[in-house]
């Protein structure tokens, strides 16, 4: 590896842990189209910062485009506040809006620098390592590992520092409010560091990937737990795996470095979507086959005992009385047998001591629905599992 | 905690509203609202859908902000009084699908007296466990709270406001589609809260339960209609008042 491949490596990853962060609260804030709306519309303010600095990694360029993102999601609440449109319209009236005059204000002044629009919404990661920072002749690495370093170790710190508010911010505004934790600064906080993460990243990865990287990685890691602190840490290792594993997919394509990260991250997803243990989607739906079955099992189990008499349950009468097909009387017949729970005598079926057990459980759990009778169910009957 | 701010002499008023006015867009939903809560009383807010019952306590907390009138808290402005009050909201106000356990709502309870960026510990987490117990939820404590029932999660908030050890209990609701049994569970914590000398208001629909739960009623739609104690108050004329038809004879049909 060379070092402009190590350095390309090393500025994805770290711009996929900065993105991650915010975004693990935007997704739970419901706020992803915020991100995007943001990421364009801080095109004006990037332009007129450019004006005024000549330079693309001016601290000042940062705060003037920040500042643009957070007008927008004022913009966004002030006209969602009408009553008139709903937030979606909404953010689909402002953005577009400032994305345009930014696009306006390229074509009329900044025609001959380097500032286009393609930039702005792809950047070229693969361009990155060869803008260095100089101090004192110094060279020190690539200028834009250093900007999005910074603003990382500035999330990392506001993080450590307001996790708990942020957690019951996003999860109670109403206690948070009476808490004395205004919602509001809250809100506007998380927007002012979203903003500047996008106006960090968006030179070296572009726009879109930025959004990418916000999003994709929490939704992914919001499938997989149910704890807030592994879902910050999971996002941040999806947003690294993508943006490494999107390197070498780029290198071995010869593609894009921007899109092969955002396909990485696209197959994440689906891979999680599909396999996650409690909410993929293969997952559900063998739980809904278990429960299905168990159910008649249930069903099965309360029929013999009911019935007494031999006539109602002889094998055969039994297959036309309860009157399921062939295949699923024979799946619930053998987990019933495999699990001791009935005997055969001549073809005359009946409950075995911990068949019956079982079944005066689960009545007495069916009838008063006492959580604490099924708690030690639980762990070994699928059914009343979640 | 601020134990010293708590008043020891019986008749002080807890909670005093003048002149609330409050609305959404400008329309208002609140008009006009005097009420005084006497300390040590167990409240009923009583009225019908959309009369401003969630929108009063919502204010009175400054959760919303009023246009015109004032809250005070032990003669004091809510906000230097935050410690001494605990809030359960209406059911349906949080995102029950938000990566956190049982034990974690609970835990939130204790960021108000922690402040800014400090950050809990195992005394709080002790005090959360105790609170889970009180309500008979620990078994449930590592549980994402959307696999908890109706009734369950209605626990585990009254369970957040008690691990707020304060001075006045406001509830949104807190028998809302929870069974018998739960009912008479959360009604005799109540009732508990009470006796060491707590107030509590409590927004509650239904009126049969009214006069055997609660000592103290307050009417309200839009605007006050009367506030007292439950033996004096709680009559026809007042209900017929609040609710726009003639109880009597629509509880008979
Ligand atoms: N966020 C809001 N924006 C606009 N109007 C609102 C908002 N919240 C409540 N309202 C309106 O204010 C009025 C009072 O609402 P509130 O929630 O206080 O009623 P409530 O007495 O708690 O009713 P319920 O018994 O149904 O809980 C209603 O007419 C409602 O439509
Ligand atoms: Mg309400």
């Amino acid at each position: 590896m060379s070092s402009a491949q190590i350095e390309i490596q090393l500025i994805a990853s770290v711009v996929a842990i900065a993105c991650a962060i915010p975004g693990t609260f935007l997704v739970l804030r419901k706020m992803a189209m915020i991100s995007d709306a943001i990421s364009h519309s801080i095109l004006p303010g990037i332009v007129i910062g450019f004006f005024i600095t000549q330079d693309l990694n001016s601290p000042l360029l940062i705060f003037l485009a920040a500042l643009t993102g957070i007008i927008t999601v004022v913009l966004v609440e002030y006209i969602q506040k009408t009553g008139l449109v709903k937030e979606d319209t909404a953010i689909g009236l402002v953005f577009p809006t400032l994305f345009s005059i930014g696009v306006i204000l390229i074509a009329k002044n900044a025609n001959d620098v380097h500032l286009d629009v393609d930039a702005v919404l792809l950047g070229e990661l693969a361009f990155a390592p060869f803008d260095r920072l100089l101090i004192a002749g110094a060279d020190v690495g690539p200028k834009a590992l250093w900007v999005i370093g910074s603003i990382l170790i500035i999330s990392v710190i506001l993080l450590i520092a307001f996790f708990k508010e942020l957690k019951v911010s996003t999860f109670d505004k109403g206690l948070a409010a009476s808490l004395g934790f205004s919602p509001a600064i809250i809100h506007y906080g998380l927007m002012g560091v979203s903003s500047i993460t996008t106006v960090g990243a968006f030179d070296a990865v572009g726009a879109i990937l930025v959004v990418a990287l916000m999003i994709a990685p929490a939704a992914t890691a919001y499938l997989l737990t149910t704890n807030l602190k592994h879902m910050l840490i999971y996002a941040i290792c999806f947003g690294v795996f993508s943006a490494i594993s999107g390197y070498w997919l780029a290198h071995s394509l010869d593609a894009s470095i921007a899109g092969s990260i955002t396909t990485m991250l696209g197959l994440l997803f689906l891979a999680v979507y599909l396999f996650a243990p409690t909410k993929g989607v293969i997952a559900v739906m063998y739980r809904e086959k278990q429960q299905r079955t168990e159910v008649s099992l249930l069903t099965f189990l309360l029929h013999l005992r009911n019935h007494t008499e031999e006539r109602e349950r002889h094998v055969n009468h039994l297959n036309e009385h309860i009157n399921w097909q062939k295949v699923r009387s024979k799946t619930v017949l053998d987990l019933a047998l495999k699990n001791n729970m009935i005997k055969f005598d001549k073809n005359i079926v009946s409950l075995t001591e911990k068949g019956n057990n079982f079944t005066s459980q689960a009545i007495d759990y069916i009838i008063t629905n006492e959580d604490s009778k099924i708690e030690h169910m639980k762990e070994d009957f699928f059914l009343f599992r979640g | 905690m601020d134990k010293k701010k708590i008043p020891v002499s019986a008749g002080r008023i807890a909670v005093k509203v003048d002149d609330l006015t409050v609305a959404y867009n400008y329309k208002p939903v609140l008009w006009d609202i005097d009420l005084e809560i006497p300390e040590g009383v167990l409240m009923a807010i009583v009225g019908p859908n959309g009369a401003g019952k969630s929108t009063l306590i919502k204010s009175i907390l400054g959760i919303l902000k009023p246009i015109a009138g004032s809250v005070s808290i032990y003669n004091q402005p809510y906000e230097k009084q935050r410690s001494l009050v605990a809030y359960v909201p209406q059911k349906g106000s949080v995102d029950w699908d938000f990566p956190t356990t049982a034990l974690d709502v609970v835990m939130m309870g204790t960021y108000g007296s922690l402040g800014w960026i400090k950050r809990p510990g195992q005394k709080e987490k002790k005090a959360a466990l105790e609170a889970l117990e009180k309500v008979g939820m620990l078994p449930f404590k590592g549980r994402q709270i959307s696999q908890l029932s109706g009734g369950q999660q209605q626990r585990i908030f009254l369970a957040r406001a008690l691990v707020q050890n304060a001075s006045i209990y406001f509830m949104d609701e807190p028998f809302q589609g929870v069974d018998a049994t739960t009912e008479i569970a959360i009604i005799n914590i109540l009732k508990e809260l009470r006796k060491a000398g707590k107030t509590v208001i409590v927004v509650h629909h239904d009126l049969q339960t009214v006069p055997e739960y609660f000592d103290w009623v307050t009417f309200l739609n839009v605007k006050k209609i009367a506030t007292g104690p439950v033996k004096d108050i709680f009559n026809d004329d007042n209900l017929t008042k609040t609710y726009g038809i003639n109880y009597k004879v629509s509880i008979q049909e």
